[in-house]
């Protein structure tokens, strides 16, 4: 595969103390769907708008198709941008919004009107070409913003959280559509989001990040597998992290007991953290089980039960099928491949205890958030 | 929820902003209207007030001789000249202004507030000014023994005869309505969102192709505004041309200025009745001309 950007030792700080972007390394292929995944603050925005030439880098270099780049301005640039609030221009209907970079290299007029169509056909906009933008919704001037950075056939789709605005329902529609777009134009898309859902079922590959920093790239099947840290294992999806001791390879030892797992090459007696996703710990009769604990919540979510158990003052999440009861004393039993270990970090035992964790909690704070949004 | 609330909220607003307009409309109608009623009704009377257009005649027939340079004289239409070089004049000023006020805007609203904030007080400190004593400011600089002149001669520099030619009168008139063009191009551009800028430089447009394809056309309206504010005044301006033009260019705001004076109130009214109606047409055309522009993308 061919590398189409990139980047190397990035650094970005707008106040000259607080690095926004902590050397940043990283190399996009060409084709490839990109996510850089990571919570809001982490830079995920000021990395976008380095590749797309509205900032420049303190230190390191942009390096596209094996030129640096760094000064060279956005027009300049065979990239283009879906902005996070589309910033559609608001006097040129929709046609002459898409037609914008057209007419800037001075296409001759049928062209223009056939790339245009095209274009519009390919977002489903086909008949909207004279409406308009400000008498669109959303959903629709997200597709003028997508159609208007594609007519002039970038080789880099840069788009920055677009699905932010959209309800759920719009929002997992457009996920669809724009996976398909990439694939139909083959131009490479770095999508940016905080929706760790959206990131992994979108992907080729997921850059996670926190804090300027980048914390793991992979498939989203690898991120999920194998979060390199407790950092990583807690933002995607739901996980119980514990404290453990690699005795041996193949051979951990946390919560008062040793198991068999699948991971080799720590140091003897290691001090490494424990993952093990909710869905892969087996419920089983207390006699059988390699631990014991009693349940001390069950939420019914449709698809399966969430419950909590408490194993000896550790909270853990256990997603099944089997129905339990309050109070009710269990066994846990975990099989080699349902153990992933990770080496310390410095968000070791900042994550993964559910001893706080409240559905209803999380449900207030949500409901919270959209308010706020409006 | 909140939308529910918000829209409820409106229409109490709504209803009250409704019961004051009442007494706030016949206060306008009062001072605002009565007084154009009254130009007029003299505009079209004579003296013992029975209808004549004797004076809106005199204003397109009235001649006059004028000395030309070899010495010859010519009649003219003395009040088309009048009025004709009012325009230009004020055109000039008006076109000189945007011309200044169009980068100072957009510089102010790019700005820190602070800065803004400075620049704001800086443009604003001579609307403080009297205007009588503005323009002999500028006498005092202009003069051929100005502050100006002085500044010249100091450095070497040849010196420059400006007062008493039209350069002196577009200066005066530019640096008195400056700020009615600088506020409403700030004020639209300070609206005007960053990110389609952003959007344009990305699209493809160098720093010019985002001035005409984006910064331009949507920053029409505050141009407009912009020009009516500085235009208009500028036409009907009097005493700057003739402390700042030596006398030389009598413009209608002079001639109005001095048949008033003269105790010819119902001709004063006349030329004052016709530059309205001109101005009116004027301004007409010209939003028309932008709306069609503007909309032009809708
Ligand atoms: N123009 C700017 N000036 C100062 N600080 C900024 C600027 N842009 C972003 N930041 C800061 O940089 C950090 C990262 O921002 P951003 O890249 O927007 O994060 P994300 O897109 O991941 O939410 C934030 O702390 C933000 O406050
Ligand atoms: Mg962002």
């Amino acid at each position: 595969m061919k590398k189409i950007i990139e980047l190397k030792n990035i650094t970005k700080s707008f106040d000259g103390e607080t690095p926004v972007l902590d050397n940043i390394n990283l190399d996009i292929y060409d084709n490839e769907f990109l996510t850089l995944l990571g919570p809001s603050g982490c830079g995920k925005t000021t990395l976008l708008r380095l590749i797309g030439g509205f900032e420049t880098p303190d230190s390191g270099d942009i390096i596209f198709l094996g030129d640096r780049i760094n000064d060279v301005p956005p027009y300049k640039r065979n990239v283009n941008t879906v902005f996070q609030k589309y910033a559609l221009f608001p006097h040129l209907n929709v046609f002459d919004n898409v037609a914008f970079p057209l007419r800037e290299k001075k296409l001759p007029k049928e062209e223009i009107e056939e790339k245009v169509l095209e274009m519009l056909s390919l977002v489903a906009l086909k008949g909207f070409e004279k409406r308009s933008v400000t008498r669109l919704s959303g959903g629709q001037q997200q597709r003028v913003a997508i159609a208007r950075a594609l007519v002039a056939h970038p080789k880099v789709l840069l788009l920055d959280e677009p699905l932010g605005a959209l309800d759920l329902k719009l929002r997992k529609d457009m996920q669809v559509e724009l996976k398909k777009i990439q694939k139909q134009t083959g131009i490479t898309f770095i999508f940016v989001t905080h929706d760790q859902e959206e990131a992994l079922s979108m992907s080729d590959t997921v850059v996670v990040m926190s804090e300027g920093k980048i914390h793991q790239v992979g498939t989203s099947v690898d991120i999920y597998n194998e979060p390199v840290n407790a950092f990583v294992a807690d933002f995607i999806g739901e996980s119980n992290i514990l404290d453990g001791v690699m005795l041996e390879d193949y051979k951990v030892r946390f919560s008062g007991q040793t198991f068999q797992c699948l991971d080799k090459e720590f140091m003897k007696n290691e001090p490494v953290d424990v993952v093990v996703r909710p869905e892969d710990v087996d419920i089983v009769p207390v006699e059988q089980g390699q631990l014991t604990g009693v349940v001390t919540s069950v939420t019914f979510l449709g698809v399966h039960y969430e419950i909590i158990v408490d194993v000896n003052g550790f909270k853990w999440m256990i997603q099944t099928t089997d129905f339990v009861d309050v109070d009710e004393r269990i066994g846990i039993e975990l099989e080699p491949d349902a153990i992933h270990i990770m080496k310390k970090s410095e968000y070791s035992n900042l994550y993964g205890d559910y001893s706080s964790f409240s559905n209803e909690l999380d449900e207030l704070s949500e409901v919270e958030e959209e308010d706020e949004d409006e | 929820m909140t939308n529910k609330k918000t829209r409820r909220e409106g229409r109490v607003a709504k209803t009250s902003y409704y019961a004051t307009l009442g007494p706030y409309s016949l206060w306008a109608m009062f001072f605002i209207l009565v007084p154009l009623v009254f130009v007029a009704y003299y505009a079209f009377t004579d003296n013992n007030f029975n209808f004549t257009l004797e004076h809106i005649q005199r204003f397109f027939t009235a001649t006059s001789q004028v000395i030309q340079s070899d010495g010859s004289s010519k009649e003219v239409y003395t009040y088309l000249v009048i009025f004709w070089r009012s325009l230009k004049l004020a055109v000039i000023s008006t076109v000189v202004c945007l011309v200044l006020a169009y980068p100072l805007a957009y510089i102010m609203a790019r700005a820190e507030p602070k800065v803004q904030k400075t620049f704001m007080t800086i443009i604003m400190i001579p609307m403080w000014m009297n205007f009588l004593i503005r323009t002999y400011a500028w006498m005092t600089i202009l003069q051929d023994t100005g502050i100006l002149n002085n500044f010249l001669t100091f450095f070497h520099l040849p010196g420059v005869h400006i007062i008493g030619t039209e350069a002196a009168v577009v200066i005066g008139m530019v640096y008195d309505y400056l700020p009615y063009m600088v506020l409403p191009l700030y004020s639209i551009m300070a609206k005007m969102d960053v990110k389609l800028i952003e959007a344009a430089r990305d699209l493809g447009c160098n720093g010019f192709g985002v001035l005409r394809r984006v910064i331009w056309p949507l920053s029409l309206p505050g141009v407009i505004n912009g020009v009516t504010m500085v235009l208009i005044p500028s036409v009907s301006t009097f005493y700057i041309s003739q402390k700042l033009g030596d006398g030389k260019f009598f413009l209608i705001g002079d001639a109005i200025e001095s048949q008033y004076v003269a105790n010819n109130l119902h001709f004063a009214a006349a030329m004052a009745f016709i530059l309205m109606v001109v101005l009116l047409v004027c301004m007409g055309v010209m939003q028309v001309l932008t709306a069609r522009h503007v909309e032009g993308g809708k």
